[in-house]
């Protein structure tokens, strides 16, 4: 039983892949302190949901790829969300996504938002 | 002292193997514990920060929820509660100097002391002793794990 809930909001995507690694470590550090955590991907964020494209964006040079940070936040047990509209947005259709990618609409962000202690945007 | 597939695992301690972490008794029911070399090379023996959670401390935390967390390059991860107990008090020294649990995970390197609230019934799971120990070495050999 998780003590308190988390949402990162994660709108960085593959053209500024220095801001791609920090999200998901914040996340993956906070299942280890016991938070429930979810990641609601939107804007630009959502193309890292896509396929194999996180694996081609590396916030370090010679460094792990932002699907490796992904996979660690995934296996501690982080929920990811992608906003409905931003598929749209990338014309994207839901199964562009990787499987562990729910689509949720804006509504659900700010319900998951009031239900969270803290909210995060990257 | 013993050596256990390259790693120093001294037999008078306890250890909780799920997640490689140690038990010192140091009388009554406080137990002082911390990383085993194993748990050190698993989160890739060089730690950025390791962080005991201030709202632990006082509190009764039970077994395998997490006491502290480890930061490193390559891994991020927590430190369970290998009993259940009240988190006493957390290492100081690691704020400034996380490595320590690494360099002297059995002496400066320790992470933090509780007081078990549930000794008898969980102290059977833990593994001490040489007998202890040949079991830990065969579930480190089962999953490939040395610290050579």
């Amino acid at each position: 039983m998780a003590d308190d809930k988390i949402l990162i909001i994660m709108t960085s995507g593959p053209d500024t892949p220095r801001r791609c690694a920090t999200p998901f470590f914040f996340a993956t550090l906070a299942t280890a302190m016991d938070y429930e955590v979810t990641m609601f991907f939107t804007i630009d964020g959502t193309l890292l949901l896509k396929k194999g494209l996180a694996d081609t964006v590396y916030p370090k040079a010679g460094g792990k790829s932002a699907g490796e940070f992904m996979r660690e936040a995934i296996e501690a047990g982080v929920k990811m969300t992608a906003c409905s509209a931003s598929l749209e947005l990338h014309d994207l259709k839901p199964e562009d996504l990787i499987p562990e990618a729910k689509i949720v609409g804006g509504a659900s962000m700010w319900q998951m938002a009031e239900e969270s202690k803290t909210v995060l945007t990257f | 002292m013993a050596i256990i597939r390259g790693c120093n695992l001294p037999e008078d301690l306890y250890y909780y193997p799920e997640k490689h972490l140690w038990l010192k008794p140091l009388g009554g029911n406080l137990f002082r514990v911390g990383l085993t070399p194993i748990a050190g090379k698993l989160a890739g023996g060089k730690l950025n920060a390791v962080t005991v959670r201030a709202k632990n401390i006082g509190a009764e935390v039970q077994q395998g929820k997490s006491v502290a967390t480890l930061e490193s390059s390559k891994y991020v991860g927590p430190v369970p509660a290998p009993i259940t107990g009240i988190v006493k008090r957390g290492n100081d020294r690691l704020a400034s100097d996380p490595d320590l649990v690494i360099t002297d995970p059995y002496g400066e390197g320790w992470v933090v002391e509780m007081e078990a609230t549930k000794w008898d019934e969980e102290k059977a799971a833990l593994l001490t002793g040489a007998e202890g120990l040949a079991e830990y070495e065969k579930k480190l050999e089962a999953a490939g794990i040395s610290c050579a």
